[in-house]
């Protein structure tokens, strides 16, 4: 999702120093955009929703470590993803990974249906669906994905080739598999 | 005929392919088809409606927000009574007596700078620290500096600081450093650095 969003350096400041008016402007500006981002990666609104919260409590906390060196969305965005990831981190913990793509696949894609994008993006694995849409839509490299996720460039890579394998397969796009 | 892989499609959307798949990309017409739905997926997500929360969370956050700023006001109540003692006790010791201790004073001044130095590699700059923590370092770094005032004032209001008044500010330094990089460390080993 590319926003352009700009606030001014006066509102940050304010925020900074604790205005609670500031620091609410700044969180109406960002809330759906931290809530697309984190939404498209996490699998249910509840834990979307979670993670919003959760990116504003961390922003409010480290708002004056921001020093104006990237945009004030690159850097909350930063945050968001890193706690979107780590809420997939803790869902893996719980489950694998693969049995929940099973699961969902089985579930909700039966064979020769074609299915709409949106469905599609869902029946991707956590992993798979948050390497897409952090390359393929907010333009994050592999390196910097495979940093957030403490795994390789590499396994980001396989990821991105394996969520779209899936989607190919899901959304019977014509296209003869290779 | 063997086509291109989705490794290897995405390899030449992003201009790192072989030149195999180069080569065959040019020869095969069902691959051009594979690479140009990959565009047509990416262009299909970058158009997806923009998804908005259902429940506002704005409250609990400005609730943090408060309750966070009243954890501060009641942290500077504390650093100023912290530094108000720390400045009785130093005009207290101003009129005491003890052991002059030369050799003491240059070892704590050997440890407050090989501490600065440690410090300097665990400053938090742009890096993310919890609310506890800022607060607790600023305070550590309140008090670090009411004592450089007072070493700098008892210096520039003419005559010698009596060796031993350093010697307890230069110990109290120290002390506050070490708590100082006590924070920072457990901050760094948190998050793994």
């Amino acid at each position: 999702m590319a926003v352009s969003l700009v606030v001014p350096d006066i509102l940050v400041a304010r925020a900074k120093a604790g205005d609670e008016e500031a620091f609410e402007a700044l969180y109406r500006a960002f809330e759906t955009p931290v809530y697309n981002l984190v939404r498209r990666i996490l699998r249910t609104p509840e834990d979307a929703e979670d993670v919003l919260q959760d990116t504003f409590l961390e922003v409010m906390r480290s708002i004056r470590s921001y020093r104006g060196d990237g945009t004030l969305w690159g850097w909350i965005r930063q945050i968001a993803a890193s706690k979107a990831l780590m809420r997939i981190r803790r869902e893996q913990l719980r489950s694998t990974d693969e049995l929940v793509e099973e699961a969902a696949g089985n579930a909700a894609a039966p064979v020769g249906e074609r299915i709409d994008l949106e469905r599609a993006l869902e029946q991707l694995s956590h992993t798979a669906r948050a390497v897409v849409w952090l390359h393929d839509v907010e333009g994050y490299t592999h390196e910097e994905i495979a940093e957030m996720m403490g795994k390789t460039a590499s396994f980001s890579k396989s990821q991105l080739a394996r969520a779209h394998q899936r989607l190919r397969g899901l959304l019977d796009e014509g296209v003869p598999a290779s | 005929m063997m086509h291109c892989t989705m490794d290897d499609l995405l390899a030449l959307r992003a201009g790192e392919a072989s030149m195999w798949a180069r080569q065959h990309l040019g020869d095969c017409g069902i691959c051009r088809s594979a690479l140009d739905a990959v565009y047509q997926r990416v262009a299909a997500m970058k158009a997806l409606p923009v998804l908005a929360p259902a429940r506002d969370r704005w409250p609990v956050v400005r609730t943090a927000l408060r309750e966070r700023r009243r954890a501060g006001r009641a942290w500077s109540v504390v650093g100023l009574a912290a530094a108000a003692a720390l400045a009785g006790l130093v005009v207290f010791r101003s009129g005491g007596a003890g052991p002059l201790n030369t050799d003491e004073l240059a070892t704590l001044k050997q440890q407050s700078a090989a501490l600065e130095s440690e410090l300097g590699y665990l400053a938090p700059n742009d890096r993310v620290m919890s609310g506890r923590e800022a607060a607790l370092g600023g305070l550590l770094e309140d008090q670090i500096a009411v004592i450089d005032g007072e070493l700098g004032h008892v210096g520039l209001s003419g005559g010698p600081v009596p060796v031993v008044d350093r010697v307890d500010l230069w110990r109290e330094r120290v002390d506050l450093m070490q708590q100082l990089y006590t924070v920072r460390v457990t901050r760094a080993s948190s998050m793994g650095l």
